[in-house]
């Protein structure tokens, strides 16, 4: 049933699969780059093509990467905060080279989650930050990953009047919407894990192309529970239905959202809250929907893999679990 | 939603089907199977991490905590291991699987192709069923075709020599898979056969008992065993074991079997029938009866035995006929002239069975599907209808209870129970997706209810059907393998709600690096009308080959996506590159670029300036090669269109004056004329202006190059005045 794919180096700390699940990623806890490629598509032997040192001192804490309509790059978060975006490419008669692009510095806040979206304007990235603070880039040039915009800086709280100042965060997690239509406006959904409760529920941010501006039109928390720490979210593909699904995972467990389409008259998308889950006994470090977004595949602290899905009548339930043993 | 199909057999442990209950699958209280992840790495494991692959292949990776420097020999820090979530049930092996995958594609889209078609006419006629009277001939021929992708079921040819001790035939090893489709064909499929469906299961328990031997002992086991012995015997008829093989044999129907066993009873034997001659005579009457066995079926293949009936009052009166007959051999005084104990008891035996005596029969059969069989044969022949079907199984089932269920019987036990859900639950879990996904196709056609079942929309499942669902489902299983992708679409496009979506998101997923695969997913693309997917993948595979230095496919690819945004880019690109750089060898470079751009795009802006560039810089070579003042003269014409042209940059200005003082210096005559030459010291003029603001681009030159640009253009005007 399992096939091992690709050994990896010691000291590897987060590994990422591109788009067609053709490339690896891996970054280590000397601050290596590496990648793996196969050469046919058919073939599942994957093995080491590049190696780069992205950060002298620091670890590498996680990689995502770049939509590939961008090319092939990938943004690298370092253990002390930094954010670098690294691209393959051939200049000017030289062989081709994974080089760096540009680098972010998040001054005295610390960087926790990146994600890049694509919307009709072009390629965005948010990054949340541990003090509580969202940044949203925007790439001014499509084939150079060197030059992006600060489009816009939040905190993710609903009200916007209200900052704090002296949140203290942990962790944060973002998902954009996957659907990459044409008319469709971008958005997002973030939670932290901070001490700060308002900061922490996760909230879904649409772009008001109107106003130029980010807004916030759903809270994915039942009135007692928007205080919860938020490991994990999750926004799955819609090939059709005719409502979103989000999966957010707190200490209480992980529960699935069904998102409305439409927007009321406060500009609010309808909420239902479909199924609380309980199974890692703890944090849940990553939530990962299949693609047709069905199926959603969860790890955490109980170090086993554990699937979910929804049956015939729509009662979400476990279906499988999966104990790694050496 | 059964997307995870497992199918091995601790999986039907694990969700309790134990029990004897006719619906063992209750969706609610099933626990999570639990499966054990290799991933070959010694402890401690610090971190996972998960990806979907495309399809339904889950991508762990096992990381060892980094810090872990107690073990300096490890060196390798984690794994990544595939899980793949759909292997179909476990006897088929993946080449044979994808085999039926294939095989299956075209009579699946020939009903497809039919459906549609016979809704459109039934929508013109304004009938109220979508369906006319011919669709189950339809659905009949697509069944056949499906069953000859499971196996074979034709036996091999009788050998020439028959051995008279082989009472088995051998087979192709029969399939689960083969068992199961042919049950939901001949309940759901096949309307001809509805009146001689119990012989018809008569049929299938003579094909696939074998399969029901590996959870429990069946009559098949029992001949297999005693065909094992059968070598060794010498006085067959004193074996207490014969003639128990011969009683289970008839009590499921397998007259062929019992006849050829019954000629090898010892009273046969040459030299014995002289004074054995009344028992050969009861022998010899059994089996002559049992081949005249009243059969409620169309016809009897060559070699089988029994006499046929088509219509059911002829059938009766065969039947009440020939259990007459045996009453009256029952009675007959010949038995007590028989001296041979166990022939005697023996045939007594069997003959209590033909005379549906259930104690007699309930001895010889070993499973309940087979008591059950032999109660349609000798104690209800006259039974219709899958109700007193039902009640009969569960009466069965009480009588012979079932250590463990095999997947087949809880299919039997669904069909019987009338419940779809059931059914397909049942063929998910013991065959997977590809299963459920086609023999919906027979369970719509069986009945009124299961179709509404199907085909209903159910918001719980996000607006579509059950039989959507289940498509959705094998579509991404197919997804799952490169070699089996390409099928994919097929069902995906037979999806009427969220096929579409999904094949986007498959489509978005193939790698473009290979041009096979790109050139067949945009095929695909071009057959579905996926405009915008289509462009969106061309746009990825120019970028790639644009910033992997191939880039001339990139912009041709850009340019089928017709993404202008980046072909402006790419021509500021050039545009930028012009002004530092104009050896040869880099105007080699971009003038392929600069043709393939075109020039119909409006909005690649310095287009037009870069086409008259190359046709300058052109004939500006051919002057340096040659030296004819014809060659010449068409290298000013080109200059001065350029310089005329308010798209060429300021900045571009001065380099490109500096190429040609060459023909400013023109040995031969002047090659500017007056005017000509006013318009270019105008523009030096305005360039001198240009110098003092602070966005001026200062062009990289030698030092002199203004001043011999600006003497080389006096020159020149002073001998064009000359010479006008």
């Amino acid at each position: 049933m399992e096939k091992p794919l690709v050994a990896l180096d010691k000291g590897t700390t987060c590994s990422s699969w591109n788009y067609s699940s053709q490339r690896l990623a891996t970054g280590s806890v000397d601050g290596t780059l590496a990648i793996f490629d196969t050469r046919d598509p058919a073939s599942s032997s994957f093995s080491c093509t590049s190696k780069s040192k992205v950060h002298e001192a620091a670890g590498i804490v996680k990689i995502v990467w770049v939509p590939p309509e961008y090319g092939d790059a990938v943004a690298c978060v370092c253990a002390d905060g930094t954010l670098s975006l690294w691209e393959e490419a051939a200049e000017d008669a030289q062989p081709i080279q994974w080089k760096l692009c540009t680098s972010f510095k998040s001054g005295s806040a610390q960087l926790l989650d990146t994600q890049f979206g694509v919307s009709p304007s072009g390629l965005k990235m948010v990054t949340a930050y541990s003090d509580g603070h969202v940044k949203v880039y925007e790439l001014l040039d499509p084939l150079d990953l060197k030059n992006w915009q600060l489009q816009a800086e939040f905190q993710n709280v609903i009200d916007s009047v209200s900052t704090f100042g002296k949140a203290m965060c942990l962790a944060a997690s973002i998902s954009w919407n996957p659907q990459r239509g044409e008319s469709q406006e971008s958005s997002f959904v973030l939670g932290f894990n901070s001490n700060t409760p308002q900061l922490n529920s996760s909230k879904v941010w649409e772009f008001d192309q109107a106003h130029q501006r980010w807004l916030p039109v759903a809270e994915l928390a039942l009135p007692g529970d928007n205080s919860d720490q938020v490991y994990a979210v999750a926004w799955a593909p819609n090939i059709g239905r005719p409502y979103e699904v989000i999966a957010v995972a707190t200490d209480k467990g992980i529960a699935i959202w069904h998102l409305g389409l439409n927007p009321d008259s406060d500009g609010r998308l309808s909420l239902e809250k479909i199924a609380q889950l309980s199974g890692h006994n703890g944090e849940v470090w990553q939530m990962e929907w299949d693609m047709s977004g069905m199926t959603l595949a969860t790890t955490g602290n109980d170090g086993a893999v554990r699937l979910w899905q929804s049956n015939l009548n729509g009662v979400w339930h476990e279906e499988a679990t999966f104990e790694p043993t050496s | 939603m059964p997307g995870v199909a497992s199918g091995s057999g601790d999986t039907r442990g694990a969700s309790g089907s134990n029990d004897s209950s006719l619906v063992p699958y209750l969706p609610e209280l099933r626990q999570p199977v639990v499966y054990s992840l290799h991933h070959g790495l010694k402890p401690p494991i610090g971190r996972l991490s998960i990806s979907w692959s495309r399809g339904n292949n889950l991508r762990v990776s096992v990381l060892r905590p980094p810090s872990a420097e107690d073990s300096d020999d490890v060196e390798v820090g984690g794994r990544v291991v595939e899980v793949r979530l759909s292997n179909g049930d476990g006897e088929t092996g993946d080449a044979k699987w994808r085999r039926i995958a294939y095989g299956s594609v075209p009579p699946f889209a020939l009903l497809q192709s039919r459906r549609s078609s016979v809704a459109s006419l039934s929508k013109m006629s304004m009938s109220p069923s979508p369906y006319n009277i011919d669709w189950w001939e339809y659905v009949m021929e697509y069944s056949k075709d499906i069953n000859s992708l499971l196996g074979d079921s034709k036996a091999p040819p009788n050998p020439v020599i028959d051995d008279p001790k082989t009472v088995l035939r051998n087979v192709e090893e029969p399939t689960s898979l083969k068992a199961a489709w042919e049950l939901m064909e001949m309940f759901y499929a096949d309307k001809q056969c509805q009146s001689w469906l119990l012989e018809r299961l008569v049929d299938w328990l003579a094909d696939y008992d074998s399969l029901l031997s590996s959870t429990q002992p069946t009559v098949h086991s029992k001949l297999v065993d005693f065909q094992n012995e059968l070598v060794g015997l010498q006085v067959i008829e004193d074996n207490p074991k014969y003639w128990e093989v011969l009683s289970s044999a008839l009590a499921v129907g397998w007259i062929e079997i019992v006849v050829k066993m019954l000629r090898l009873h010892g009273s046969y034997q040459f030299h014995q029938l002289g004074n054995r001659e009344i028992e050969n005579g009861l022998v010899e009457t059994v089996s002559f009866l049992i081949s005249k066995m009243p059969r409620m079926r169309p016809e009897v293949e060559y070699g089988r035995l029994g006499e046929c009936y088509k219509a059911k009052p002829d059938f009766i009166k065969a039947w009440e006929k020939w259990r007459g007959k045996i009453t009256k051999l029952d009675c007959s005084a010949f038995w007590l002239q028989c001296d041979h104990r166990q022939t005697r008891e023996g045939l007594k035996n069997m003959i209590q069975i033909m005379l549906g005596n259930t104690d007699n029969i309930c001895n010889v059969t070993c499973h309940w599907i087979e008591l059950f069989i032999s109660h349609f044969l000798y104690v209800r022949p006259f039974t219709v209808g899958l109700e007193s079907m039902y009640s009969l199984a569960q009466k069965c089932m009480q009588l012979k209870p079932m250590s463990s269920a095999h997947g087949l019987i809880a299919i039997i036990l669904g069909i019987l129970g009338e419940n779809t859900e059931v059914i397909l639950a049942e063929c998910s879990r013991a065959f997977g997706p590809w299963m459920v996904a086609h023999a919906i196709e027979l369970l719509t056609t069986g009945s009124d209810e299961a179709e509404f079942l199907l085909q209903e929309e159910r918001h719980s499942l996000g607006g579509i059907s059950i039989a959507e669902l289940h498509r959705l489902v094998y579509a991404q299983v197919l997804s799952s393998h490169p070699l089996t992708w390409q099928i994919a679409p097929i069902y995906l496009t037979s999806c009427m709600k969220q096929g579409m979506g999904l094949l986007e998101i498959l489509l978005y997923k193939l790698p473009i690096q290979h041009n096979e695969t790109l050139l067949k997913n945009l095929e695909i693309c071009r057959l579905y009308e996926l405009d915008t997917i289509s462009s969106n993948i061309m746009k990825i595979a120019g970028v790639y080959h644009w910033k992997h230095g191939r880039k001339g496919s990139g912009v041709f690819w850009l340019q089928q996506a017709r993404d202008e945004i980046r072909l402006s880019r790419i021509a500021q690109h050039l545009f930028d590159s012009v002004g530092k750089s104009i050896s040869d060898e880099s105007f080699k470079q971009w003038e392929g670029l600069i043709e393939l751009l075109g020039s119909e795009s409006k909005t690649t802006g310095g287009l037009e300036f870069l086409h008259k560039y190359r046709d300058f810089k052109k004939s500006l070579k051919q002057v340096y090669g040659g030296k004819t003042t014809d060659t010449a003269r068409q290298a000013v014409e080109s200059l001065i269109s350029l310089m005329k042209n308010p798209s060429t940059p300021q900045r571009f200005w001065l380099p490109i004056l500096h190429d040609s003082l060459k023909l400013l210096n023109w040995q031969e005559r002047p090659l500017l004329n007056v005017s000509q030459t006013s318009l270019l010291l105008n523009k030096l003029q305005e360039l001198s202006m240009a110098k003092l603001r602070p966005d001026f681009i200062e062009a990289d030159l030698p030092p002199q190059a203004l001043s011999s640009v600006r003497l080389a253009l006096a020159t020149n005007l002073g001998r064009a005045i000359l010479e006008e």
